[in-house]
C-alpha cells in the first residue's frame, strides 16, 4: 500500500470526523512525504492550548511517526467571543471595542477598518490630518506588533535576549500610544470620522526620541537573533510557502510577501496617509520561514521611516469629522479592508439603515495562515512545527473572534 | 502564463453558468443559483482569479445568503460570487477550488446551522458541541438563563 495514511496503526486523528480525504488539488500535499513504509506506532500528540510555542490558545493535534509529522490538524475556538454577533448589536461607534479584543496586539488596525467601513458607507469626509494621525497610530502599533513576533519567535528557538530587548523598545512604544489614545492596548482610537483626541502636547519630541534610537536597536535586534547561526539553520528553507500554495490558502501580509508576491494593501488598495508617504515594500522570494523573517524586519524599518515622515508633516486642521452622535448609515453593503500587522483585515459591513449593523463579518488573516500551517507541516520534525507556526505570526484572537 | 483575470460577466457567460449581475458599493457581484458554485469558482479561478480572499454568510430573513470574494493578484482585481441557499441546507464545499476555503466553510457551517457537503473535516471550528448557530437572527444573544439573571 503506497498511501502512508492506510499503515497507521493507530487510527489518532483520522478518526475525528467523518472524512473521505479526496483528491487534492494540483499542488497541495494532504498526504505526508518522507514518511517511511515501516509499521511503526503513530503517537497523537496535544500540542496547546496552554503550549508556550503556540502563541495563545492554538492546539495542535499532531500526529507523529517517531519525531516526524505525519498529520497535524489546527484546532481553535478557545477565544471565542462571538464578535461578529456583539457587533450586531452595538452602535457603528462602538465596534472598535470589539475589534480591539479581536488582534489585541495590534488593535488599531481592526478599528481603522470598521471605521473606514461606516465612513465609506455613509460619505464621510475623514479631515487630512485624522487620516495621519491614523496611519501615526497604525504605524506605531505595527512596530509593537512586530517586536511581539520577533521576540517570541526568538523564545522558539530557544533565544532569550533578544525577547527582553524586543519588550524594551515595545515598552517605549506602548508609552506613546499611552499618550496618544489613553490605552496601552485596547486603544479604541479611531472612529468613524477621524480619532477620538488630538496629539497631546509634546509627543512628538517622544515619537522623533523614538525614531532616533529604533533604527539602531533595529540592527541590534537583527544581529542578536538574525545573525546567530542556529536561528539561521532552524528557520533557513522551513516551512516554504511559494506564491501557489499562498494563493491557495489564501495568505496575506508578510507571509504572502515572504514568497515573493507584491501585494501589500496600503499600496494597492490606498487608505488614510498612506498615498502621501515615501516607503517600499519589502519582499521574500523562497517564502521560506527565513523570508517571512526578513519581511518583518523589513517592515518595522519602513514604518519607522513613515512614522518619521507622519511626525513631520501632521496638517493642521481638525482631528475628527463632524459626525452625529448615533451613526445611521444608509442600507447597503461595503468591504473595507487594511493592511494589519498579520495580512488584511478586511470587514464586510451590511447594514439596514438601522443604529446597528445588520451583519457584520471579520476577515481575520489569521486563519488562513493556520490553513497553510496544516498543509506544509506534515514532513517536518515536531521541532520544525514550532518553527513554521511561529514564522506565520498567527495571533488567535483574531482566528478565533 | 497566466490568463490575466477579466470581468466575471465575461468568465461566466463563456463557461455557459447561468449568472445575474449587479455592481453594488461591494464591487462587481455575480448571482449564481448554488448548484452552480463550483462551476463559476472554477470557471473564475481558471481565468486568473488565483485566490479566495474571504468566504461568508449573511442570514437575510428569508435564506443564507453566501460571498465568496476572489482576487486576482496578477490583474490587481476583485469580484464576488453570491448564492442563497436555504436554512439548514447544505452547502457543497469548494475546496478542491480554492482550498482556503477549508477553515471559513467549517466556521459559516457551523454559526448558520448548515451541513457541509464533500469538506474533508466537516467538524465544528470554534463552538462546542450544543451551541445553537449563533449568527441566526433568530438566535438571542443572551441565552435565557442570562436574561433571568439580570
Amino acid at each position: 500500500m503506497s498511501d502512508p495514511r492506510t499503515t497507521v496503526t493507530t487510527p489518532g486523528l483520522l478518526a475525528e470526523g467523518t472524512h473521505d480525504p479526496g483528491t487534492p488539488p494540483a499542488g497541495i500535499k494532504r498526504a505526508p512525504t518522507g514518511v517511511d513504509h515501516l509499521a511503526t506506532e503513530h503517537l497523537v500528540i496535544n500540542m496547546g492550548p496552554q503550549h508556550p510555542s503556540t502563541h495563545g490558545v492554538l492546539r495542535l493535534l499532531i500526529e507523529v511517526d517517531g519525531e516526524e509529522v505525519v498529520t497535524v490538524e489546527v484546532s481553535v475556538g478557545y477565544l471565542h467571543r462571538g464578535i461578529e454577533k456583539l457587533a450586531e448589536h452595538r452602535r457603528f461607534n462602538a465596534i472598535g471595542t470589539l475589534m480591539d479584543r479581536g488582534d489585541y496586539v495590534s488593535g488599531i488596525h481592526g478599528e481603522t477598518a470598521v471605521a473606514l467601513a461606516v465612513e465609506r458607507l455613509m460619505e464621510i469626509e475623514v479631515p487630512r490630518k485624522a487620516q495621519w494621525l491614523r496611519s501615526l497610530a497604525a504605524e506605531l502599533n505595527r512596530i509593537a506588533s512586530h517586536l511581539v513576533w520577533f521576540g517570541t519567535f526568538g523564545l522558539d528557538t530557544g533565544g532569550m535576549g533578544q525577547f527582553l530587548y524586543a519588550m524594551r523598545d515595545r515598552e517605549a512604544i506602548l508609552d506613546i500610544l499611552e499618550a496618544i489614545t489613553g490605552q496601552r492596548m485596547m486603544f479604541n482610537y479611531a472612529r468613524p470620522g477621524g480619532v477620538v483626541a488630538d496629539l497631546p502636547v509634546g509627543i512628538d519630541e517622544k515619537i522623533r526620541a523614538f525614531c532616533d534610537t529604533f533604527d539602531t536597536y533595529l540592527d541590534e535586534h537583527h544581529a542578536l537573533l538574525g545573525g546567530n547561526e542556529i536561528f539561521q539553520g532552524r528557520v533557513k528553507g522551513i516551512g516554504i510557502i511559494d506564491a501557489e500554495k499562498a494563493f491557495a490558502f489564501g495568505l496575506t501580509g508578510a507571509n504572502l510577501r515572504g514568497a515573493g508576491v507584491d501585494f501589500d494593501v496600503r499600496k494597492k488598495r490606498p487608505y488614510d496617509a498612506y498615498p502621501e508617504l515615501d516607503w517600499e515594500v519589502p519582499l521574500g522570494s523562497a517564502g521560506d520561514a527565513w523570508d517571512r523573517y526578513m519581511v518583518r524586519m523589513g517592515e518595522m524599518r519602513q514604518s519607522a521611516r513613515m512614522i518619521r515622515q507622519l511626525i513631520d508633516g501632521i496638517p493642521e486642521g481638525e482631528h475628527t469629522a463632524k459626525v452625529p452622535k448615533v451613526l445611521r448609515p444608509p442600507a447597503g453593503e461595503i468591504y473595507a479592508c487594511v493592511e494589519s500587522s498579520r495580512g488584511e483585515t478586511g470587514i464586510h459591513l451590511v447594514t439596514d439603515g438601522g443604529d446597528t449593523p445588520y451583519r457584520m463579518h471579520y476577515r481575520a488573516p489569521s486563519i488562513f495562515a493556520l490553513q497553510a500551517v496544516e498543509d506544509i507541516v506534515p514532513g517536518h520534525l515536531i521541532a520544525d512545527t514550532v518553527m513554521m507556526v511561529g514564522s506565520t505570526d498567527v495571533m488567535l484572537g483574531e482566528t478565533d473572534r | 502564463m497566466r490568463p490575466d483575470a477579466r470581468s466575471s460577466r465575461a468568465v461566466l457567460k463563456r463557461a455557459g453558468v447561468p449568472a445575474d449581475f449587479e455592481t453594488l458599493a461591494l464591487g462587481e457581484v455575480a448571482r449564481v443559483p448554488a448548484a452552480d458554485v463550483i462551476a463559476a469558482l472554477k470557471a473564475l479561478k481558471d481565468s486568473g482569479y488565483e485566490s479566495l480572499i474571504d468566504f461568508d454568510g449573511i442570514d437575510t430573513g428569508d435564506d443564507i445568503t453566501l460571498t465568496w470574494r476572489l482576487r486576482s493578484y496578477s490583474a490587481d482585481r476583485e469580484t464576488y460570487v453570491r448564492t442563497s441557499v436555504a436554512y439548514g441546507a447544505e452547502i457543497a464545499s469548494v475546496w478542491n477550488v480554492y482550498p482556503s476555503a477549508l477553515m471559513p466553510e467549517r466556521e459559516t457551517a457551523e454559526l448558520f446551522g448548515m451541513r457541509l457537503a464533500g469538506h474533508p473535516n466537516p467538524k465544528r471550528l470554534l463552538t462546542t458541541d450544543g451551541v445553537p448557530p449563533l449568527l441566526l437572527k433568530e438566535v438571542p444573544i443572551r441565552t435565557e438563563e442570562e436574561v433571568k439573571a439580570r
